[in-house]
């Protein structure tokens, strides 16, 4: 149990990489804040499960759009906790557009949630963090550098939010706060899981990875819970990759790893 | 305000089109809603009733009617 006793928030932890990331934490032994906007039936049932973990579960909503929103949640944590150990900025969205048709509500979407909400919370948390030092960890995508269709909005705000977690990184070093980002290539969500049973059972060769199976929530969870952890102390403002090695071998390969 | 007030009010706002051109049979496509549109218009819509209302459902909907009836029954559910 490397977090016992920790407070952590987990923004956008309904469901998806979020919850994963929420009930790995608590199983890790800290009392887990889960945010969400619009699933309440599935923060509720992330909340359930993270108690049966033996840990406590809040849930509160907020619409990370919106700086007042931001506020309140941080000013229930304050008054419920008095303090916060770890932030995971994880709630995110965006819209399916090429660089042409992005008009300026589709791109204000999109980092306003990405990467303004990650700021705002930070500043927030690390008032809540104090003296004690912490971590902060956000969650971002390969589309921050590689070029994905229709991705340009959700991709330049990962960019950005990858850039602020260096400079935030660096400036609360000295607090004793540990800033850093995990990206993952696609990951197999319930939505994923659904289409490839709808095609058979069979893992599309596009989602494949070298490590011959898709990235999983648990995957991205595992490595936000290292990087909350002690033993991830050296490590600053860092993007860990999660994706099988997919980036590193961006052409098709087959099975037999050719 | 009736429900149905409400809801146009949120629509027109976000969707930004005149309100003659809103009538229950508009279709989303009438209205040049994107899917932006919509999320913001769920968004809106389940701060000010605090219902939850599922993109499954809504993909369903064919028209503006049909969506105020489904909200005021998700309503009607909750009291």
């Amino acid at each position: 149990m490397r977090l016992k006793g920790k407070i952590a928030l987990v923004t956008g932890s309904s469901r998806g990489i979020g919850r994963a990331i929420a009930l790995k934490l608590a199983e890790e032994g800290a009392d887990v804040i889960v945010n969400f906007l619009r699933h309440r039936q599935g923060a509720e049932e992330t909340a359930r499960d993270i108690e049966k973990l033996g840990v406590n579960a809040q849930i509160i909503k907020a619409n990370l759009v919106e700086p007042e929103k931001i506020d309140a949640m941080f000013e229930t944590i304050a008054s419920n906790y008095g303090r916060l150990d770890i932030l995971v900025n994880n709630a995110a969205s965006g819209v399916a557009r090429s660089a042409l048709d992005l008009d300026t509500r589709g791109w204000e979407w999109a980092m306003d949630i990405n990467a303004r909400a990650f700021l705002l919370c930070a500043q927030r948390a690390v008032k809540l963090m104090g003296e004690r030092g912490g971590k902060i960890v956000s969650i971002s995508s390969l589309g921050s550098f590689f070029v994905l269709p229709d991705y340009v909005a959700v991709g330049v705000s990962k960019a950005a939010l990858e850039a602020l977690t260096r400079y935030l990184a660096i400036e609360l070093a000295p607090k004793g706060i540990c800033v850093n980002a995990v990206a993952a290539s696609a990951v197999l969500t319930e939505a994923i899981k659904f289409f490839i049973k709808e095609q058979g059972g069979q893992t599309p060769s596009w989602q494949m990875t070298p490590a011959g199976r898709m990235v999983t929530p648990e995957d991205v969870a595992n490595v936000v819970a290292f990087l909350c952890s002690e033993e991830a102390y050296m490590i600053r403002g860092r993007t860990i990759i999660v994706d099988g090695g997919t980036s590193l071998a961006p052409f098709k390969f087959t099975d037999e790893g050719g | 305000m009736s429900v149905e007030d409400t809801i146009k009010g949120i629509v027109i706002k976000i969707v930004r089109c005149d309100k003659k051109i809103l009538t229950p049979d508009s279709t989303w496509q009438d209205l040049k809603a994107d899917s932006l549109d919509m999320v913001q218009i769920l968004i809106a819509i389940e701060e000010k009733y605090d219902i939850e209302v599922p993109d499954e459902d809504v993909q369903e909907i064919k028209n503006f009617g049909e969506f105020v009836a489904y909200i005021e029954g998700r309503l009607a559910k909750k009291s």
